[in-house]
């Protein structure tokens, strides 16, 4: 009875981050595959947010099945089966496809959590990462040559209230801290076109230095909106002393 | 006894025992031949010292008939050189010694010269804020230029203060009210920095009015005390000590009497020997102040001891649950929401918050009427308003700020756009009502001008268009309730919206005749 108390006013998050890694297929593994119209290859997953040194792929530090029960991956109809369910890690799916779309992404949790699963959507991104929100298609030959596409967002489970004894699970199990200095590029973020120079030239890597960069982005903007507020409020109160002085003279 | 005391300073200084001289012998020799008298000693001295002489004095010799060192042999040239006061708002230029060399700066003064930034507000944030039964806006208008111009020099101030028709203020009813609409100001506006910063302005705009005047209160009859008063006061303090000392001769007394008859300590707490001396005391004796009762030593008794006590309590209670480390919380993520409610309330359901993903409680900007003008601004400064590279709770909170700061700016934009219709509105009724008044001067002389220059106006303008009589008569209400009372303003200014361009016509047209 003990194990299913709530510890209350706790809230315990686990860092995450998921997205999709895809690279252009060659002429000679096109003409391999099935389905000869596909033009890349991708791989969508859930993983934990801190990457493991030396690792080619983004994130994925630590197992997160210790509160992750099943992930399922929705895919597009016209793939076969396009429910996939991954019921241990790594929580991937990798395809072969030629076009971009919405993956619904659902995470149910360890039964003893008690929580409902969450779902959310990733857009599958194929082709290379533009400064412009428009995206331009490059031919492939070009986006061979780019190199794999990256395309991963960073959040956070959040759980409230856990019950004790999965809060010990999670306390046994503390994630990986993201890394305080940048090792390698930066994931790229649409959010954030400013980093797309910083996102080349390798696999990306999460670290706590864009937590900190985003901070300051977000700082500089409400300075300005204060900034401009004070601006326009002195702008008022002049307006209205403007409008009192009118209103003395159409009395008098 | 004495010889065992002097082998210890021996062992401490770490002297050769007396037993082997020849080594004891030896080190003056070799001192002595080493050490000669050092320059700046005098003689008699270096005998008294010896050569233990403290490094200072071997470094320093006293030269005290040398001629001072001034500067060097380099010439400083200065010039005269004309500067601006930066503080200053005329352009008054004046000229001072300056070192040629030194670059041309802005005067190092004008930094002293600080203005306090007084806080203004607009009508509307008035409207929604700063309402006082006590205070109309016309009083705090006065009160805040009062305060821009004396700068915060409250007594000045408050010398000053002389409002038409107002109440009597006291100084500290014109400092709670200045405070106090300032500290609604800050709590309301956007805040550019953290929370720390402005809890710590907010912190500086307090001011308790009733503490204030306790105090003053105070301090006057502290001042106004006779000098019989003070005799009392010093006679009764002298009691006071005296009673406390043959108390505690009295505890010492009974204690020791009870060890030499009974033969046993007295186990009674409250017969304790207060050691603490007089501060000790005193806090004994506010203790038995507080407690309104005479001079009781069991009933003070436990209360002393009880102090020690909790603390072997607390800490089996805290062992249960275990202490919460801040470092401990970041690495597991954890973020304690508020003080943990005992555990054995019954959890329902409704009470429960579902796991979800951070990103997911980005806060929409509200309200939904100015949503896309808030979406414009922040895309303005490239922030996404739905999405984050990194939502983690900091960042989360920063971006729902940055929000309401949009949101704020917007609705002042608003504010400024009426303002701004209201103003060439009440422009064009002033071009139009001196027109009237031009064109009717012998009717309307010394008749005040709000009901007889509408009906003067009517009557003249009672061959042009039905249409535009309708509204007028409705500008002719909205300017009577703007006259009447202030707080139909909003009302007004949307009347007379509507009013602006009929009245504009009916200027031209009358220009026309």
């Amino acid at each position: 009875m003990a194990e299913r108390v709530r510890q209350r006013g706790i809230s315990i998050f686990r860092p995450i981050v998921y997205g999709n890694t895809a690279t252009v297929l060659t002429q000679e593994e096109r003409n391999a595959l099935s389905t000869p119209d596909h033009t890349h290859k991708w791989t969508v997953a859930v993983r934990s947010a801190a990457s493991a040194p030396d690792s080619d792929i983004v994130g994925g530090a630590d197992d997160l099945s210790y509160f992750i029960k099943r992930v399922t991956f929705k895919l597009h109809e016209t793939y076969a089966n396009p429910t996939r369910n991954v019921d241990k890690p790594p929580f991937e799916v990798s395809e072969t496809g030629w076009g971009e779309f919405d993956i619904q992404i659902r995470i149910t949790f360890v039964p003893e959590s008690g929580e409902k699963a969450i779902s959310f959507f990733h857009h599958l991104k194929l082709h290379p990462w533009t400064a412009t929100t428009e995206p331009e298609i490059p031919p492939l030959e070009e986006a061979l040559k780019i190199g794999p596409v990256h395309s991963w967002q960073y959040d956070e489970i959040v759980f409230n209230d856990p019950f004790q004894s999965f809060l010990q699970t999670l306390l046994a199990h503390p994630p990986t801290p993201l890394p305080k200095t940048k090792r390698r590029p930066i994931p790229f973020h649409a959010t954030n076109p400013g980093s797309l120079e910083a996102s080349k030239g390798g696999v990306p890597e999460f670290t706590a230095l864009m937590e900190k960069e985003e901070a300051e982005r977000l700082d500089v903007a409400k300075q300005a909106v204060i900034a401009e507020t004070d601006k326009w409020r002195n702008i008022l109160i002049e307006k209205e002393k403007e409008l009192k002085k009118l209103k003395k003279q159409l009395e008098a | 006894m004495s010889g065992a005391s002097a082998a210890d300073v021996r062992s401490i200084l770490s002297l050769p025992p007396p037993g082997t001289p020849s080594t004891s012998t030896q080190p003056p020799l070799k001192k002595a031949g080493s050490g000669r008298k050092p320059e700046g000693i005098s003689r008699e001295l270096y005998a008294l010292i010896g050569p233990s002489v403290p490094s200072l004095l071997h470094s320093s010799k006293p030269r005290l008939k040398q001629k001072p060192n001034l500067g060097g042999s380099r010439k400083v040239k200065w010039e005269r050189r004309a500067f601006k006061n930066v503080a200053r708002k005329d352009s008054l230029e004046l000229q001072h010694w300056v070192k040629a060399d030194d670059p041309e700066e802005d005067y190092a003064f004008a930094k002293y010269n600080v203005q306090s930034d007084i806080y203004t507000y607009s009508q509307d944030e008035y409207n929604r804020l700063l309402e006082d039964s006590e205070w109309t806006k016309e009083e705090t208008d006065y009160l805040f230029d009062t305060v821009r111009e004396y700068d915060l020099r409250w007594f000045i101030i408050h010398d000053r203060y002389e409002y038409p028709h107002g109440p009597e203020r006291s100084l500290e009813d014109l400092k709670e009210r200045y405070y106090s609409v300032c500290r609604k100001l800050v709590r309301n506006r956007p805040w550019p920095g953290d929370e720390a910063s402005k809890s710590q302005l907010l912190n500086s705009f307090q001011f308790d009015k009733e503490r204030e005047v306790t105090r003053k209160k105070y301090l006057a009859s502290l001042a106004s005390r006779t000098p019989a008063q003070i005799a009392e006061e010093e006679a009764l303090f002298i009691e006071v000590k005296r009673l406390e000392q043959t108390e505690r001769r009295f505890k010492k007394d009974r204690e020791e009497l009870l060890r030499t008859l009974a033969g046993v300590e007295s186990g009674l707490e409250g017969l304790a020997v207060d050691d603490d001396g007089p501060m000790g005391n005193g806090e004994l004796l506010k203790k038995k102040k507080k407690h309104g009762s005479d001079w009781e030593p069991m009933s003070a008794g436990p209360s002393v001891i009880s102090l020690g006590t909790p603390m072997p309590k607390k800490g089996q209670q805290s062992t249960k649950s275990s202490v919460p480390s801040p470092e401990e919380d970041i690495l597991h993520c954890i973020h304690r929401t508020s003080a943990p409610v005992p555990n054995n309330l019954p959890v329902t359901k409704n009470a429960h918050t579902p796991v979800y993903l951070r990103s997911v409680k980005i806060p929409v900007p509200k309200p939904a009427g100015l949503a896309p003008k808030v979406i414009a601004i922040l895309a303005e400064l490239g922030i996404n308003h739905l999405k984050l590279v990194m939502p983690t709770k900091e960042n989360c909170e920063r971006l729902e700020s940055l929000l309401d700061a949009a949101s704020a700016l917007v609705d002042l934009k608003r504010a400024v756009d009426r303002v701004e219709q209201e103003i060439s509105t009440t422009r064009e009724r002033i071009d139009s009502s001196k027109s009237t008044s031009a064109s009717v001067a012998g009717d309307t002389a010394g008749t005040p001008m709000d009901v007889d220059q509408d009906e003067t106006g009517t009557e003249r303008d009672a061959d042009g268009e039905k249409e535009d009589e309708s509204v007028r008569a409705e500008s002719v209400v909205s300017m009577r309730s703007a006259w009447g009372r202030k707080s139909s303003r909003r009302s007004m200014s949307i009347s007379s919206v509507d009013t602006s361009t009929p009245v504009a016509t009916r200027a031209t047209k009358r220009m026309k005749k």
